[in-house]
């Protein structure tokens, strides 16, 4: 059993704070072969530096930079050691220092984290995250594979190469333990599928009904098709400033008031049952019961998640994240991980998280809407931009820019697209707080963000 | 002196953009290191898994074993744990990755044995799985691929 120290859960502090100024991002498709990954990241930095209204030239702007961090989760997929190097290069930005951040499916998150580290401690003052992602030199299934390589390859791997199935292991204990219908995991399919459409950055942008997705081919059971994000190839770029160059770049920063970060063992097997760790609004009360039948985190909840909301949330002095959040960015690589993230990021308490779907909470409208990027399932899972590609999402609802990047049919023409006659509207009116989660493995790592309008 | 090409040239996919085909084909030389008793232990159709004797760490035993204890970092010990458990979840996987030595589909379970404290991921290999059903251990010792499939588990 894990038996926090009285170290262990010192709610972190940023010396000084720390601001987004701009962002952008390329388009996502199953297949990039027009653009080398370089190219990917030089279109998603000459958007973020050149459509966000910073008082800045590129030239300028890079006069400026003091830092870069990099975010990829796997050097298999470009076949590339040491891309970073590459891609640091071809953006000009040599001889200044950078890290590159590999934390799997949480990558992007770490990136911003480790961004966050060195504007918060005054070693660097302004700092692009760089993230992207090459997944189209291989055929999906070696590339289910390479992802696979992610789990235990002594006591995992072997067992189907094949994420997808670690995941439907939970699944079929989390429904087993708290009776949740398929139809509720479809509906989040659904959703995610439905807001992509409205994206010119989305790969599989779909209008489809609950039917649809029960009647999709399993990968694993209970997961279908559907019910799984895509495998994506593009790039991501979000700029870090302390607040003094915040303020000198732009009219309009957002405020990076908490991220943290939370892991547990990479095999879902190893996960020891212990007490429940509270979030602000909950108490013992809460789970009363609870565990009379269940293990915690057991197979239906992720104690990293739990622990990165834990420590942003009381970083952020976030008491009720439904209430003090406008919208979030979940990591919905798989319907099931979206219902668990929910609980363990305090949305409803554990066993109550289909309600957050089927009370409508989670959609425009709904008390907090989720994933209107389109989220992993339905715009985007370049692994190394995901968690960059959600806080800039947020950063655009937050500026009121949404419509700027998502409305304007030049953007959906420079991609090669026609906008939609069913687009729809997707800004949040008067959006000021917003969440979000990047989550790895089976839920090794997770990082919690809170990007709020100052 | 001339220098000759002694690879092969590359197989072009595409020519706008140019688009090569790059081959791999190697292997790795991969060791069990410490986990080796583990491994080894399959061929004679025992579970070995390990465990602490310590006081104040985890008195159930790890399956995945651990050369070392993560409590207190120091070394396990290795114990031989019943053959018997019980189905925790289940999953049938239609459309594996690449490299998967089983035929499809294929019910992977995660198992709990009383006296362990994890639930290890592993196969069913004949039945439907069900939460909750008794199963006992069954060993590939007839053409062994020494990996984690050389373990797998039948109804009870």
């Amino acid at each position: 059993m894990i038996k926090f120290g009285t170290g262990n859960l010192r709610i972190p502090k940023f010396e000084k704070p720390v601001y987004l100024v701009a962002g952008g991002m390329t388009d996502f498709r199953k297949r990039y072969p027009e653009k080398s990954s370089s190219e990917l990241c030089a279109d998603a930095l000459n958007m973020a530096v050149n459509e966000n209204d910073l008082k800045v030239s590129m030239a300028e702007f890079k006069g400026l930079v003091n830092f870069c961090v990099y975010s990829q989760f796997a050097d298999h997929f470009g076949d590339q050691l040491l891309a970073a190097a590459k891609i640091h290069d071809y953006l000009g930005f040599d001889p200044l220092g950078n890290i590159e951040i590999k934390t799997g499916g949480a990558t992007g998150g770490h990136a911003v984290l480790a961004g966050a580290l060195a504007v918060a401690s005054g070693y660097a003052n302004l700092v692009p995250v760089v993230g992207w992602e090459r997944m189209d030199e291989v055929p999906t299934k070696v590339g289910n594979s390479y992802i696979a390589s992610a789990a235990d390859k002594d006591f995992e791997s072997e067992l189907g190469w094949m994420y997808a199935s670690y995941y439907a292991l939970m699944a079929q204990r989390y429904i087993h333990e708290n009776h949740v219908p398929r139809e509720t995991l479809a509906k989040i399919a659904v959703k995610n599928h439905g807001y992509a459409v409205s994206s010119p950055f989305s790969q599989n942008p779909l209008r489809i009904d609950i039917d649809d997705v029960l009647a999709n081919a399993m990968v694993s059971d209970p997961l279908a098709f559907l019910e799984c994000c895509v495998m994506s190839t593009g790039a991501a770029t979000l700029v870090l400033a302390d607040e003094e160059m915040a303020f000198k770049l732009t009219d309009h920063p957002v405020k990076l008031s908490a991220i943290a970060s939370g892991t547990h063992t990479l095999r879902t097997a190893d996960r020891r049952d212990m007490e429940i760790l509270l979030l602000p609004n909950e108490t013992p009360d809460t789970y009363k019961g609870y565990k009379d039948t269940r293990e915690w985190p057991g197979f239906s909840s992720f104690l990293a998640a739990r622990m990165a909301a834990y420590l942003a949330y009381n970083m952020a002095g976030i008491t009720d994240p439904v209430e003090d959040l406008d919208l979030m960015e979940t990591h919905d690589a798989f319907t099931i991980s979206d219902i668990q993230t929910y609980e363990d990021v305090g949305l409803r308490p554990y066993g109550q998280g289909r309600d957050f779907v089927d009370s409508g909470d989670a959609y425009l409208g709904g008390r907090l809407p989720t994933n209107l990027s389109g989220g992993l399932i339905g715009t985007m899972h370049a692994v190394g931009a995901t968690g960059v590609f959600q806080m800039i999402e947020l950063f655009w609802q937050l500026q009121n820019k949404w419509a700027r990047f998502h409305a304007d049919p030049k953007m959906w023409e420079r991609f090669g697209k026609t906008i939609p006659d069913d687009i729809e509207d997707l800004q949040v009116p008067n959006a000021n707080r917003a969440g979000a989660i990047s989550h790895a493995g089976t839920g090794s790592h997770v990082s919690v963000a809170i990007l709020e309008n100052v | 002196m001339a220098v000759e090409l002694i690879g092969q040239g590359l197989e072009v996919l595409s020519d706008d953009p140019l688009v090569i085909k790059n081959p791999k084909n190697w292997f790795h030389i991969h060791s069990y290191g410490g986990l080796t008793p583990f491994f080894k232990a399959l061929r004679d159709e025992k579970l070995l898994g390990t465990h602490c004797t310590a006081a104040d760490c985890e008195p159930r035993a790890w399956l995945p074993p651990r050369a070392h204890c993560p409590d207190c970092l120091q070394p396990s010990e290795w114990i031989e744990l019943p053959k018997v458990g019980t189905i925790y979840t289940h999953t049938t996987i239609q459309y594996p990755g690449e490299l998967f030595k089983l035929s499809t589909p294929c019910p992977l379970i995660s198992v709990e044995i009383e006296g362990v404290c994890t639930k290890p991921m592993s196969y069913l290999i004949e039945g439907e799985p069900e939460i909750g059903m008794p199963i006992r251990a069954w060993f590939r010792t007839d053409n062994p691929t020494n990996t984690i499939l050389d373990l797998a588990w039948m109804p009870a």
